[in-house]
């Protein structure tokens, strides 16, 4: 077998054996977990400082502006978000700007609030806490003493207390969105009569205290798509409404040019973004512990190395076989 | 006259929401709100036609036995099963408030592990054309080659590991070169948009009418 055989079987090898150590790379990092350090960046630092400077007075938008394809990146930045914000205080308002949103949405709010959840928040739905409302206690910090003296105590495990209405409020999805960001900017309400459960919304304090996006401090979009820039053109252009992007890894470098603006006052790209923010939450003893986009990336690690030594492979076989001579291959595949 | 008039309300719609985001005044303001109630009823209409052209398309097939037949029942189940879980029974199967529905069971257990996995095939299909495609054959291709191992290296722990070099000439790569190259398309692009928005908006462009401008 010629030298030049071997490269140009080395060329042609069958991409099963690629896919195949994609796969183990993919898994096995997961299953011994390496915890590499991960340093922190100035974009996902200024979203850090930016919410770490909120309190109880604030209110944020986390939009969930993703469907189910890009979950495994967008997913880790807007939990993050919400328990910063929920440590904070601070309200938090979601929303979807595509139909499959909403169930991101959900299911965030789900983990978050899950007993199993390494360091949860007790959620309390609307109805359960009416009483306290109808007697005008709607202050959080009253709220909470008011309702651990009628003897309701935290879980094992959990961290606070979340009041739906009160600290956070699914607002879901509509339609044409951007047109709804742009109503927003004058009412809340007007847009989402009802949250996502049929709650009215009107009624929420909440919704007393922040009745429109000019009210809200800060618009945390967790997007797989352009949906992203809608937030910037509609409410960042019109009202001046701070924005922050939490977008997938391939996305992160087209929005560079709206850091630099000042128009986001900060950027997590991809699952690197939200592992620093987990960092970050951890290293501020806001989190005890980190969470999956930190475990997540020793897989990207291992898949980058792989993806590298292929690269640099593929090169070595076709300089070394002399096919950068040749117009074209003899190979199958 | 079939055309005359679309046109017309081209013109007047396109000028008129440009002429209002620069016009603080109430009635103005009057204007804007009374788009943004209408655009959505404008857009639920284009949604039964949507639903319904789809529909048809897939009914047709089916009662035609066309090659691929089997896959339209795929479309059209979930297309009315799926609002008929939300709206009609959205209650879950087993009672109680807190117990997910139908439509949730579907969405969580269905839909959210089709499109992860379909994302997910990315990487594989990634590595593979990364192997084959990925050649420094010239001078600009084994630029886009080194730029592109040291961002991926840099966007790893494992590249802090191997030196802090490689996050900070990837970052370098990403905050400078990157940005300048991004912002003079976005400029590009927005610019163009511009342009086809007055040809339309001026009747100078139709294609949108059919028939390709004639």
């Amino acid at each position: 077998m010629s030298a030049v055989n071997i490269w140009e079987k080395m060329l042609n090898v069958d991409r099963r054996w690629i896919f195949l150590g994609i796969g183990i790379v993919s898994i096995v990092p997961f299953l011994i977990g390496f915890g590499m350090p991960i340093t922190t960046t100035i974009e996902v630092e200024g979203i850090f400082n930016f919410m770490n400077e909120l309190g109880p007075d604030d209110a944020i938008f986390i939009g969930f502006d993703f469907a189910p394809g890009t979950q495994a990146e967008n997913m880790p930045m807007a939990v993050a978000v919400m328990r910063h914000a929920f440590h904070n205080h601070t309200s938090v308002f979601m929303t979807a700007y595509v139909p499959l949103g909403k169930g991101m949405a959900v299911s965030a709010l789900d983990y978050v609030t899950n007993p199993k959840t390494e360091g949860f928040y007790e959620r309390v739905l609307y109805e359960d806490w009416v009483d306290y409302r109808e007697a005008g206690i709607t202050n959080k910090e009253e709220l909470t003493v008011a309702w651990e003296s009628d003897g309701n105590a935290l879980p094992e495990g959990a961290v606070g207390w979340v009041f739906e209405g009160r600290d956070y409020v699914l607002l879901g999805y509509l339609p044409l969105f951007h047109l709804v960001i742009l109503g927003m900017t004058g009412s809340i309400e007007t847009q989402f009569p009802v949250d996502y459960h049929g709650n009215p919304i009107g009624d929420m304090p909440i919704l007393m205290e922040h009745k429109s996006l000019r009210d809200v401090d800060l618009a945390v979009t967790t997007s797989g798509s352009s949906a992203c820039v809608a937030w910037i053109t509609y409410a960042r252009e019109k009202i001046g409404l701070p924005i922050a992007f939490g977008v997938t890894g391939v996305m992160a470098t087209d929005y560079f040019p709206y850091i630099q603006s000042g128009q986001i006052v900060g950027q997590m790209g991809g699952l690197r973004g939200a592992a620093e923010y987990e960092v970050l939450l951890k290293e501020n003893g806001i989190t005890r512990t980190t969470d999956k986009a930190f475990t997540g990336m020793d897989v990207q690690s291992a898949a980058h190395i792989f993806i590298i030594l292929l690269i640099v492979m593929g090169n070595i076989a076709f300089f070394a076989g002399g096919f950068h001579k040749q117009t074209k291959l003899k190979g199958r595949r | 006259m079939k055309r005359t008039v679309p046109l017309m309300i081209v013109m007047v719609g396109g000028i008129l929401m440009m002429v209002q985001y620069f016009i603080p005044h109430q009635y103005s303001q009057v204007i804007f709100n009374n788009y943004l109630e209408w655009a959505p009823i404008v857009g639920a209409f284009a949604l039964i036609l949507g639903v319904g052209s789809l529909t048809r398309l897939h009914s047709h097939k089916i009662r035609r036995k066309a090659q691929n037949w089997q896959y339209s029942w795929a479309v059209l189940i979930p297309l009315f099963g799926m609002p008929f879980f939300a709206l009609i029974v959205p209650q879950s199967l087993g009672g109680g408030s807190d117990v997910h529905g139908v439509h949730d069971f579907l969405f969580m257990h269905i839909q959210v592990p089709i499109q992860s996995t379909m994302f997910s095939l990315l990487a594989f299909y990634i590595a593979s054309a990364a192997f084959r495609a990925f050649r420094a054959k010239s001078a600009l291709a084994t630029i886009l080659l080194l730029a592109a191992v040291i961002v991926m290296l840099g966007q790893v722990p494992i590249g802090d590991v191997l030196g802090k070099w490689l996050p900070n000439t990837g970052l370098w790569i990403l905050r400078y070169p990157n940005l300048a190259a991004k912002r003079a398309i976005m400029l590009g692009v927005g610019f163009g948009m511009l342009a086809t928005n007055l040809k339309i908006i001026f009747g100078v462009e139709r294609n949108w009418l059919g028939g390709a401008g004639k």
